[in-house]
């Protein structure tokens, strides 16, 4: 990869009119997708002496440094208490110990990858995306909305949940990209996530609003949630296995939180 | 640019491009027991332990490790040479590529979880992709390896 500078940032306050100064200069999270994307950056920031890595337990979420890797984020003892520790299963199946040393949260997070885990494990929760300077946004509408963020993503808010909580990867590998993902907690409400449909993780409102109501009829919510769900074909998969697949493990995730 | 770390107990001082990657400056460098296997953070053939942690040397940037502990498998010398004979004794010992990598892991997941299940043993190994063996010869090695250790 071409980079012409390497800035070690001292402050957010520099990091910021460094990313703001031009498209091509680009902040460092674990730096896994920037080496796929082998675009030419001008100025690459690099914000490890902020302290951002810290994941610390607050009265009502967990706040989780955007720069907190991912295998620090699943061997936290204070992630594992989110959902019966289903965060850390879905993180867990990331490729291997030496990858998830280096990939962050954050960068998970900000790019909103199609094929992410950690995106559709959170999207079960309730999350505040912390961004400089001075903006706070849900992970469900940051996910909608087009385009990324001007600002830098500093920290990633869970709202504690004892939700039971069920995730699955499908992929044809160990190491692979999943072909499918999903996630469906349920604690007062319920929250249904597919996602790798190739795209983003996407909430099944519909589905949710049923069962939220008192709907009990499983089958009737899943139907509900492929006819909202656009699934489509990639490389991996047609629509129609990716229809298969969401059929099949809704319904067993939905047996199992209800 | 100058970066500044410790490697395998040294301190050096390497002049890199910014978008240099560790394995390219650790080859560069001399340290030839680092191998590329995929260039695509999927293998593990370039794992190197950064601050006593497995790491992909062919998707971290050099500049990214100022101040930090760099170790490949010249560090662990004498456990390389105990793991070796167990992996000769279950045939693991083929083309040798892996091998490297893998006895970083090992030294690595003995620190984390000392006395770990097979299950656990092929979970932590997952990312280290071996093109010669079909991992059970691997895996018992490393099985019979951690069985007596403390």
């Amino acid at each position: 990869m071409k980079v012409n500078e390497y800035v070690r940032a001292a402050s957010l306050k520099e990091a910021y009119s460094l990313k703001k100064a031009s498209p091509k200069n680009k902040v460092l999270g674990g730096g896994l997708w920037l080496k796929k994307g082998n675009a030419d950056v001008d100025v690459l920031i690099d914000l490890s002496r902020l302290g951002l890595d810290a994941i610390k337990e607050e009265k009502d979420y967990v706040s989780v440094g955007a720069m907190v890797t991912q295998r620090q984020f699943e061997t936290s003892p204070i992630v594992k208490k989110i959902g019966g520790g289903v965060l850390c299963d879905a993180v867990h199946q990331i490729l291997g110990p030496a990858f998830r040393n280096s990939a962050t949260i954050g960068g998970s997070v900000y790019g909103k990858y199609g094929f992410s885990d950690v995106v559709t494990a959170l999207l079960g929760f309730k999350v505040d995306l912390v961004f400089y300077p001075e903006a706070v946004i849900s992970l469900d509408e940051y996910v909608k909305k087009p385009g990324f963020a001007n600002g830098i993503l500093t920290e990633v808010r869970i709202y504690k949940s004892s939700a039971k909580s069920y995730f699955k990867k499908v992929k044809a590998t160990a190491l692979d990209y999943p072909i499918l993902n999903l996630c469906v907690t349920h604690d007062k409400e319920y929250r249904i996530v597919v996602g790798s449909r190739p795209l983003v993780g996407s909430l099944c409102e519909s589905a949710m609003k049923y069962l939220n109501e008192g709907g009990k009829d499983l089958d009737k919510a899943v139907e509900l949630c492929l006819e909202e769900l656009k699934l489509g074909d990639s490389i991996s998969a047609k629509s129609e296995y990716r229809s298969h697949l969401a059929r099949v493990y809704l319904k067993r995730a939905l047996e199992e939180v209800k | 640019m100058e970066v500044k770390f410790n490697l395998n107990g040294l301190d050096v001082c390497l002049n890199v491009k910014p978008g240099e990657y560790l394995i390219d400056s650790l080859r560069a460098y001399g340290v030839k027991s680092v191998k590329k296997g995929c260039n695509a953070s999927v293998c593990g053939a370039c794992t190197v332990l950064i601050d006593e942690k497995p790491a992909l040397s062919c998707s971290v940037l050099t500049a990214s490790v100022e101040g930090k502990k760099v170790q490949t498998v010249e560090s662990i010398q004498e456990e390389a040479g105990e793991l070796s004979e167990y992996f000769a004794r279950e045939g693991a010992d083929q083309c040798g590529y892996c091998t490297a990598a893998v006895a970083l892991v090992v030294h690595a997941l003995r620190k984390e979880n000392p006395h770990p299940t097979r299950e656990e043993i092929e979970d932590y190994l997952v990312g280290n992709l071996c093109r010669c063996t079909g991992y059970q010869s691997q895996t018992n090695a490393v099985e019979k390896y951690l069985g007596g250790k403390k």
